[in-house]
């Protein structure tokens, strides 16, 4: 009797707890005396009128994977023989049957007609179907990003997610873009020039349930300290079985105390196959050198310098006297000076890469692994860089009996980095190298083009050893009540090697040596229960408890050494042959030890599946809060009518589902460190025979230093029609960052000089579509599958620190201010309004009292603007132009992203096409800007003689009546004062806005029969061309190769076409 | 199926609803305004313009963390005693700059077509960037000028941040002094010596002795007319002209930007248009900065020793009224020898 009740209590919570409900079957098997037989048998699908088998479709009992159907769609298990067995395949309805000692069992699946439902969510550490999921969240397979081989999976993840804007901005290997999920959470700016960079914050990663932060520890190239290898490169595309991006609170409500910047979910590939099943897919790839600058080589250069000297000098003798004491432009006979050096070719160059991936994965119900192998080598198209990958990730699940799971992963991953003489992200030696004039001899010990030998010679090596290993235990204490503990520890050490030969010094060869650890400590014990509550026979009340205690711990410490005494370019070692301990320049260079603690709860109801209500909590304790911030609370709660499920709806037949979500809560993110909540104290030296204590005076302790909390209100629409032909969701969301930690100057009358304060607001609000179709018939023998989506984030300043209204980050280099004013856009541009080009001396606007022109500076004949000057806005209208005349202009975050996908299918054959865009994104040409600029020195400067491009490519002044767009770049003498290509102007901003077509992949499967032969199940063979091209107004060469702060440098590592053949073969 | 069209209502109703929400939120965002900063004011409290020139008063405003652009307005004008100064706030004809002088004007009419007249208050403020400016058209006739108190008046600075107020400016206008250097007390506008010196000198005297900038040589300004014209007159000790042409070596067709040059025994006279120089802008008829107008004076004689003596009189002048002009350089205490040794 009492296993009966059991029975009908469990049954209908297989819509949402599928592995609850199979384990209570489990529970029922071990009660009752069990035989184990084989059992045979094909699934076909019903959907094809020539009754075709299946292959793939993945067998299950009893919530255990059995393994999968073979090519002809015929599967061989053995379970008991009262057991149940499960059918799933991908847009085929489940199906589960009932073996009863019968030995042969042939099952139709049947198209699924509503995908979403049965497709399960992992969000805040639960699995839900997809009905029940009050979030934001969308799902990407594994399958969708194969194929194209990259150092990165977050590359591959851009256009297919709506609001997750991910901007491939540097071509460098093992190098990842900026990742943003629905707009900017930070505003500040740190750095100067081409080199200044927007704080990141990227989401938050859960790899296979442990959370890795990729925004601190040097995670970035920009700070140049570490390797700066992103944490989530260490997965292998290949091994990816979904990504999840969460979007709203109403999802990342249980990350809390990390989840302020959206989560991101993977998960790795699991073994579900019972014949253990070899999988091999590698591929070979090419990476082009992306198009060139040209440039004026030889003596077509040096006519062009001669003849600007000649045509705008001060006068004609000066002219003369200046070409002749400029050896370089006189001595044309001299070797040294008689060339035609092709620089850019001395830094690039196409490469030949590969990738392999191994992965065997076996097992069955009560156990079962995966061991993934993968290698991964790219060189980089700069000389001297390059990235390689080595991973071998293992997990197994051991369930001995129905009530008890237990699961272990090993993750270990050794990356090797080498970024030349640059940073990785940037390399302002090759953009100066590369840039030099062609007049200069080629590369050699005596060349004057120092950078060559840099980018050449210097010895780069960057190596990160990454092992993380996680055990999950689960254990059903009494039936819909069940305790996990899950524990992981992630190791990572790093360390990198920058030797940079006698030649480059002075004479003396420098070496750089960096080393850190970082260990995370990561536990966490949950516990789940459920119940329902029947009418009318089925379940109608269902209720479900979720709670969760978190624990954290991370260590991270760096240490370096500088030696600028190496004894020669061939000894690199020992660093020991200092003068003095100040000299080695070495240290620890960072140090953080966090402690997080969290305490949540979840609780959901739902009334028949039509209404649910989510209510989440979640309490966090953080080391790095200030002492009176305390814990921080973070509520949530989402509601979701799925009105498809309502009486009055289901006469529409064509309603495949249909539902509205609306959710509110909020997150948070630690800020700053500890001594900037606590202070710091260090040992002084003795005084008065006794040991001193000192307060270090650089940070006034801030004692109520608070977390950053992002609030997130969210209205979602989910609509799927036409059996599962169409498929739309629709969000609008409201998200406000407050607490946006900054370091603020204090009054010089203090003794301390700054506090970490968090008193920075801005929001971003939104609306985002996700569309799928499918609109060819599922019998066809074609099948295509179209995807879109389309994001647009609108983002707000709301305060800044002491009330200010305004604040301006003023750039040391370039003079490219960022403006921050409330009620716009947080990162405005602050330039000169370029307004076109002076045609004739009549345009320039005069004083009316003084009859003076508009002029720069002082009253200086040359001074005053003139035919060919660009026309600059003199906004306080004094007919001066000086710093005051600058306007806020542009915002350089993208505000609508989104991408096309489309797959097309026939017989063996598929073609997918993806493509990305990106609009009303506003980028700095700072590279055309030095370009022009170069022709203002044609003698060169102390920076060296610059390399010129052909000015027939552009639309310049020339002559008085001309109508151009930029200014007269030959007027040298006047460029001084004037500086009319300076980089901080308007003309240089350009719409960055672009479609680009990511990747065209074209699959080819072996006809099955002719593999067999040779013992091979499945071989397809793949070819992917990447990065194929934009569609832009542009002018520079790739609006997506730009800093966070949109900036268009020379130095950029250029993203490379890339052409690769993949193989992948399934034993 | 009516049923069905409700609820389909009922589900626009609500996404109606939810974006509502979001606007609502959108409303409790800081609206973009400019900001008025407590740091921006004015360095310069006391203007003291001579009349009959237009006048600019440069870097007197410190923009400081205001927001731009700005809007500048002058309100309160009134006399120290508190009464209304119309003469400052009335709109007068002014001769206003519509393209810029440059020096290579072929003609005075040429001149003339680049500018025009407008009506203008004679003081006025630059409404953007704070710069006060006075022009030529104020007399002493009609304006307060020194030793009278002046007048006093308020700035009003503004932009869609808010509005400031910074009070009790002084503007005490200096008489006419209508040319430089002048002899004229600024105060007063009373001559306190006949004439001034030339700028530089190097000529050697029939007396054997380099004459000097401050006692030899008296330089005199006269306004004959109404008209258009600048006439160069040479003295010696006795008064006797002195023919311009034993100054042969001076470059008569580039001395000032005048036209029509008549040159005979006592004098040289040219057509030129007023002020001179018409604008600070540097040309070949001023000096480097463009401030002045500058005339040399050149001849060349055999000294002692059979070398060639370069000899020059130089003169940096401004002339603010329109007028027939008379300039006399007086070799007060020795005539200049031209000739040979």
């Amino acid at each position: 009797m009492e296993q009966y009740k059991l029975k009908q209590n469990i049954f209908p919570m297989k819509y949402f707890y599928t592995i609850v409900i199979l384990l209570i079957f489990g529970f029922q098997n071990l009660a009752i005396a069990q035989q184990r037989i084989v059992v045979t048998g094909t699934v076909i699908d019903g959907s094809s009128k020539s009754k075709e088998t299946i292959p793939g479709v993945s067998v299950t009992s009893g919530g255990s994977s059995l393994g999968i159907t073979d090519n002809n769609g015929k599967f061989r298990v053995t379970v008991a023989n009262n057991a149940s067995l499960t059918f799933s395949y991908v847009g085929y309805e489940s199906i589960t049957v009932k073996v009863n000692n019968r030995t042969n069992i042939s099952v139709t699946m049947g198209v699924d007609n509503k995908t979403l439902k049965e497709v399960t969510v992992t969000a805040g550490y639960q699995t839900k179907t997809k009905t029940l999921m009050t979030g934001s969240a969308v799902t990407i397979s594994g399958k969708d990003i194969q194929g194209q081989p990259a150092s990165d999976v977050m590359s591959l993840l851009q256009g297919k997610v709506a609001g997750l804007n991910i901007q491939n901005n540097t071509g460098a290997p093992g190098f990842r873009g900026s990742v943003t999920i629905r707009g900017i959470s930070n505003i500040n700016v740190s750095g100067s020039g081409s080199s200044s960079f927007l704080t990141p914050t990227s989401p938050l990663f859960v790899i296979d349930g442990v959370p890795v932060d990729d925004n601190t520890d040097y995670s970035y190239g920009f700070q140049q300290a570490g390797p700066g290898v992103s944490p989530a490169s260490q997965i292998p595309p290949e091994d990816v079985e979904d990504i999840t991006v969460l979007k709203d609170a109403a999802a990342t409500a249980l990350y809390g105390s990390r989840g302020a910047y959206g989560v991101i979910l993977i998960t790795t590939k699991r073994g579900n196959s019972k014949v253990p099943v070899v999988r091999y897919s590698g591929s070979a790839f090419m990476s082009t050198v992306p198009q060139l600058r040209s440039v004026i080589g030889g003596k077509g250069e040096r006519l062009l310098r001669v003849d600007q000297i000649l045509r705008y000098d001060t006068s004609y003798n000066h002219a003369i006297d200046l070409i002749n004491s400029t050896p370089f432009l006189s001595d044309s006979l001299n070797a040294y000076y008689n060339n035609s050096t092709d620089w850019q070719s001395y830094f690039y160059r196409p490469t030949f890469n590969q990738n392999h991936n191994l992965n065997i994965s076996g097992g069955d119900t009560q156990f079962n692994y995966k061991v993934a192998l993968g290698i991964y080598d790219e060189k980089g198209i700069q000389q001297n860089t390059g990235y390689s990958r080595y991973n071998l990730n293992m997990n197994m699940i051991y369930a001995p009996s129905r009530k008890f799971k237990l699961e272990g992963q090993l993750n270990n991953s050794i990356q090797n980095q080498q970024t030349g003489s640059g940073n990785g992200l940037q390399n302002a030696g090759i953009a100066k190298g590369g840039s030099s004039s062609s007049l200069l001899p080629a590369p050699s010990l005596y060349s004057s083009v120092d950078a060559v030998l840099g980018a050449l010679t210097t010895d780069n090596d960057n190596k990160v050893l990454n092992t993380t290993a996680t055990l999950n235990g689960e254990y059903e204490i009494v039936p819909n009540l069940k305790l996990g503990s899950y524990l992981s520890y992630t190791g990572k050490s790093s360390t990198k090697d920058n030797f940079s030969p006698a030649a480059l010094n002075a004479n003396q060869a420098e070496y750089y040596t960096y080393n850190d650890r970082a260990t995370t400590l990561y536990n966490r014990n949950q516990l789940s229960y459920v119940y329902s509550l029947k009418e009318a026979g089925e379940d109608a009340h269902n209720f479900s408890v979720f709670a969760f205690s978190e624990l954290r711990a991370s260590f991270f410490k760096s240490d370096a050494i500088l030696n600028d005494r190496v004894v020669n370019d061939q000894l690199r070692g020992p660093l020991t042959n200092m003068t003095d301990y100040l000299t080695s320049k070495g240290g620890t260079i960072g140090y953080t030890d966090l402690r997080s603690i969290a305490f949540a709860g979840a609780f959901s109801y739902n009334y028949k599946q039509k209404y649910v209500i989510d209510l989440n909590y979640r309490v966090d304790g953080l080391s790095t809060n200030g002492p009176n911030a305390g814990y921080k609370k973070n509520p949530a709660i989402a509601v979701k009518w799925n009105f498809d499920r309502e009486e009055f709806l289901s006469n529409l037949k064509f309603l495949d589902y249909g539902d509205i979500r609306l959710s509110y809560g909020s997150n948070i993110t630690p800020n700053g460190n500890i001594y900037q909540a606590y202070g710091k104290y260090y040992g002084g030296g003795r005084y008065n025979n006794s040991n001193t204590v000192i307060s270090d005076l650089e940070f006034l302790p801030n004692l109520t230093l608070e977390p950053t909390k992002a609030t997130t209100y969210n209205a979602g629409f989910d609509l799927g029609i036409f059996n599962g032909k169409f498929t739309l969701s629709m969000d609008a969301y409201y998200k406000q960052t407050d607490n946006i930690f900054r370091e603020k100057n204090l009054s010089v009358a203090n003794s301390f000089e700054k506090i970490g304060s968090t008193e920075i607001s801005n929001v971003n609000y939104g609306w985002e579509f996700q569309a799928t179709s499918r609109p060819l018939n599922a019998t066809s023998p074609f099948k295509l599958a179209l995807s879109a989506n389309l994001a647009i984030n609108r983002e707000i300043l709301a305060a800044l620190p002491d009330g200010l209204r305004e604040q301006i980050y003023y750039d040391t280099a370039l003079g490219q201010d960022t403006y921050y004013r409330l009620g716009i856009n947080s990162l405005s541009n602050y330039l000169y309004n370029t307004k076109g080009v002076y045609s004739t001396n009549a345009q320039v606007p005069v004083d009316p009292l003084t009859g003076l022109p508009y002029r720069v500076g002082t009253n200086g004949r040359l001074n005053y603007f003139k035919a060919g000057d660009p026309i600059f806005t003199d906004l306080d209208g004094n007919y001066v132009l000086n710093e005051y005349d600058r306007v806020i202009a542009g915002n350089s975050q993208p505000q609508i992203t989104g991408g096309f996908t489309s797959l097309f299918q026939y017989k063996n054959w598929s073609l997918e096409v993806n493509t990305s865009f990106t609009l009303k994104r506003d980028i700095l040409n700072n590279s055309l800007a030095a370009q022009f600029a170069r022709f203002n020195s044609p003698l060169g400067t102390d920076k060296g003689i610059g390399g010129l491009v052909p000015l027939s490519e552009y639309s310049y002044w020339a002559a008085p009546g001309d109508m151009a767009m930029y200014g007269n770049p030959l007027d040298f003498v006047r460029a001084k004062l004037l500086d009319p290509y300076r980089s901080n102007q308007t003309l240089f901003q350009e719409d960055g806005s672009y479609f680009k077509l990511n990747s065209v992949k074209v699959y080819y499967m072996f006809n099955q029969k002719f593999t067999q032969k040779y013992g091979m199940n499945r071989v397809s063979v793949n070819l992917t061309a990447s990065n194929l091209g934009f569609i832009t107004r542009y002018s520079g060469p790739n609006p997506e190769n730009v800093t966070s702060l949109g900036r268009d440098d020379s130095g950029g590592y250029p993203i490379s076409k890339q052409f690769a053949l993949g193989l992948n073969i399934e034993f | 199926m009516m049923k069905n069209k409700i609820n389909l209502l009922r589900i626009c109703l609500i996404l109606v609803m939810g974006s509502i929400a979001l606007s609502a939120c959108k409303k409790n965002l800081p609206d973009e305004r400019l900001s008025i900063a407590n740091d921006s004011q004015y360095t310069q409290y006391l203007y003291q313009p001579v009349l009959g020139r237009n006048t600019l008063f440069t870097n007197n405003f410190q923009y400081g963390n205001s927001s731009r652009p700005l809007d500048f307005k002058i309100v309160n004008m009134r006399t120290f005693n508190g009464e209304p100064a119309p003469e400052l706030t009335n709109n007068y004809p002014v001769t206003v700059w519509k393209t810029a002088y440059d020096g290579t004007e072929k003609s005075l009419a040429e001149i003339e077509a680049k500018r025009t007249t407008e009506n203008h208050p004679l003081f006025e403020v630059r409404p953007h960037s704070g710069e006060f400016m006075m022009w030529a058209a104020a007399n002493s006739n009609m304006v307060k000028a020194q030793p009278d108190s002046g007048y006093v008046f308020d700035v009003e600075m503004s932009n869609s941040g808010g509005r400031k107020y910074y009070q009790n400016f002084r503007l005490r206008p200096l008489r006419e002094r209508p040319y430089e250097p002048s002899n004229l007390d600024p105060i007063t506008g009373q001559g306190t010596s006949v004439s001034v010196n030339p700028t530089a000198l190097f000529i050697t005297g029939e007396r054997g002795q380099l004459l000097n900038t401050r006692d030899d040589v008296q330089v005199l300004f006269k306004k004959t007319g109404n008209g258009n014209s600048l006439t160069f007159k040479f003295a010696d000790t006795l008064s006797n002209p002195i023919d311009p042409n034993k100054f042969a070596a001076t470059d008569w067709a580039n001395l000032v930007h005048g036209f029509n040059m008549v040159k005979d025994a006592g004098k040289v006279k040219y057509e030129v248009a007023y002020p001179i120089p018409c604008s600070a802008y540097p040309t070949k008829y001023t000096t480097l900065s463009g401030d002045q107008a500058s005339v040399v004076f050149r001849f060349n004689r055999q000294a002692f020793g059979n070398i060639q003596q370069k000899c020059f009189l130089a003169f940096n002048f401004n002339i603010y009224q329109k007028g027939d002009w008379e300039i006399t350089f007086w070799f007060k205490r020795d005539k200049p020898k031209f000739d040979n040794d």
